[in-house]
């Protein structure tokens, strides 16, 4: 017996000082955000000291990838987590909707910030500033996001649209609709998305329907290249196709119009060039 | 033979409607009808024949009114290697890969069936499972480790015959149906061999059958097909399981004809999952789904009538 009690007393010891190693710099607030896009903005407010967890998408600014990972975004390490003694996690929606809540019973404190809608990412960089205590810089970075959100609305009100299809996959083909994010920002870039009502924010669609919808431009996400998209059996009469307007991650990164940070004014700027290009040249 | 006729009636009206509410339906021009919905067709009839057909096959080769297509593995290998290449990114390859996957099965379960010169069938059935399993596990693993490609995964696991072809891919594809097409001729002419093996292997043996040699020629060249389907289709569930016995209602015996209109029976049947999968809800739904949905009922219907 009694060695049972001094064997897990060493265990003890030993599971505190681990937990204790991962304790670093006493004082601050110690911050783990788990999707890219929370912690892109929590960068952006100069709190990247904060960060001492993230995960392995959070790639943006490049100082993040030096931070501790503690999982990718669907599947975290919740002990990691706990080891790293946070004062707030950030988690986002979808596959972290769940996680979130085991977070909170292990006694943590959460915040969800998923914003889904272009008016929602002001609102959550002025949140995230609140709770990490940026309040001024917050501020400062929404209005200049509003600012630059109202201002591409007018660019593009009055000119016409050019239909636009964003593929997301090719096999099965799948586009994403006007309620999803990014959808949200080919309309406010003044594309008009052909998809603009499906099911879901990322569905299915019949190739059918792209080759009867006729679209100006097509956005490729799918991972597919130039030529067998230009070869596609009854795609040739699409306008896109036939005026070689189709354009791939190498022109347009998927993360400046995907996901919702402050380099997002900088995507829509993008969209409305690739929409407009005779508007731009001038 | 009354039956029979009546069978092969119905069977050909019902296809022939399919087939032209299928190309037809809901009004489209002659590009869309030619360039993607006569392919996704061919693709279709041509998928729901092999699964069907190698299902009789299968079920009398392995004594075993359970077995399917997918039984030995090969599927699960091939859905694996096409996954893998997804995910990584490597979309246009996606078919290569499945090939790969339901080759290198192939080769495992070959390996694991063999003692002793010997092709058993338990064996051959036991060592499909195992392998089966084991590239399920990998299936599950690669879905956990890349959860936002999760409709690439689902699509491969709950078939999608919307392929979408390049002028080249197609041309590509219609060599690999005309091999496979030739396969599954061969098959045809293995039939009496077959009938004569669901005997007992001494039995077949006595009447000078070379039963090892006929069941591993059976094994390379329906994996081989198996691959191509799954690479192109994914994997389709119940057709290749129940068709058979559908057939088997109307013709009672002879695997000649019932591995004929079991070819026929599943081409149309899975022209109709499809058909219905594209039009019953706004989304449409995977094709595997709507197989098992519309084929159960039916099938209980017609034991219940027995």
């Amino acid at each position: 017996m009694k060695r049972i009690s001094a064997l897990a007393a060493a265990l003890l010891a030993l599971l505190a000082g681990a937990c204790h190693s991962g304790a670093e710099a006493e004082g601050q607030l110690r911050i783990v955000a788990l999707s890219p896009e929370v912690a892109e903005i929590i960068a952006a407010l100069d709190g990247t000291s904060n960060l001492v967890g993230v995960t392995r998408e959070c790639d943006y600014p490049p100082q993040l990838t030096r931070i501790e990972q503690v999982g990718n975004f669907g599947a975290v390490n919740k002990e990691a987590i706990l080891a790293l003694k946070p004062d707030l996690v950030f988690t986002s929606a979808l596959e972290q909707e769940a996680l979130g809540t085991d977070l909170q019973k292990m006694g943590l404190r959460v915040i969800q910030i998923y914003p889904r809608k272009l008016d929602d990412l002001p609102l959550a960089v002025i949140e995230i500033g609140r709770q990490i205590g940026k309040t001024t810089e917050a501020k400062a970075l929404a209005d200049s996001l509003s600012r630059g959100i109202a201002a591409m609305r007018n660019r593009s009100a009055g000119l016409s649209r050019p239909k636009v299809y964003l593929e997301i996959y090719r096999d099965p083909l799948m586009s994403v609709s006007d309620y999803s994010f990014v959808g949200e920002l080919i309309e406010t870039a003044g594309g008009d998305n052909i998809f603009s009502t499906l099911e879901r924010d990322y569905a299915r669609v019949d190739p059918e329907d792209v080759v009867k919808a006729r679209p100006d431009i097509i956005i490729c996400y799918s991972h597919d290249d130039l030529s067998s998209l230009l070869a596609r059996k009854g795609w040739q009469d699409i306008p896109a196709i036939r005026d070689r307007r189709v354009y791939f991650e190498a022109d347009l990164d998927p993360d400046l119009i995907q996901q919702a940070t402050p380099r997002t004014l900088r995507g829509l700027d993008l969209l409305h060039q690739l929409f407009f290009p005779e508007a731009n040249e001038l | 033979m009354k039956r029979e006729l009546i069978f092969a009636l119905l069977l050909i009206l019902s296809g022939v409607l399919i087939a032209a509410l299928y190309l037809f339906g809901g009004g489209a021009d002659l590009n869309i009808v030619t360039e993607l919905r006569l392919p996704r067709l061919i693709l279709t009839v041509f998928t729901g024949m092999a699964l069907a057909g190698i299902g009789s096959v299968y079920q009398l080769m392995l004594a075993n009114p359970l077995a399917e297509p997918y039984i030995l593995g090969i599927s699960s290998g091939s859905a694996f290697g096409a996954i893998l290449f997804g995910v990584l990114g490597l979309t246009l390859l996606m078919p290569l890969g499945g090939f790969i996957g339901a080759v290198l099965t192939l080769v495992v379960v070959w390996r694991l069936a063999q003692k002793k010169g010997s092709f058993d069938r338990s064996r051959l059935l036991i060592a499909g499972v195992i392998a089966g399993m084991f590239f399920a596990a990998g299936i599950s693993l690669v879905m956990y480790l890349f959860q936002k490609d999760t409709m690439i995964i689902l699509g491969t696991l709950m078939g999608n015959l919307g392929h979408v072809f390049t002028h080249g891919e197609w041309s590509f594809f219609l060599v690999l149906m005309g091999i496979s097409l030739l396969i599954l001729a061969w098959l045809y002419f293995r039939a009496p061999a077959l009938d004569i093996m669901s005997g007992g292997d001494v039995y077949a043996g006595s009447v000078g059958i070379n039963v090892s040699r006929v069941r591993k020629e059976i094994f390379i060249l329906t994996s081989l097909l198996i691959g191509i389907t799954v690479s192109y289709a994914g994997i389709i569930g119940f057709v290749g399981l129940i068709i058979p016995h559908v057939v088997r209602f109307f013709v009672p015996s002879g695997q000649k004809r019932v591995y004929l209109w079991s070819l026929a029976g599943g081409g149309v049947f899975l022209l109709l999952g499809d058909l219905i999968a594209k039009n019953i809800a706004a989304i449409e739904l995977p094709v595997g789904v709507v197989t098992a949905a519309v084929g159960c009922p039916f099938f209980v219907w017609l034991m219940l009538r027995k």
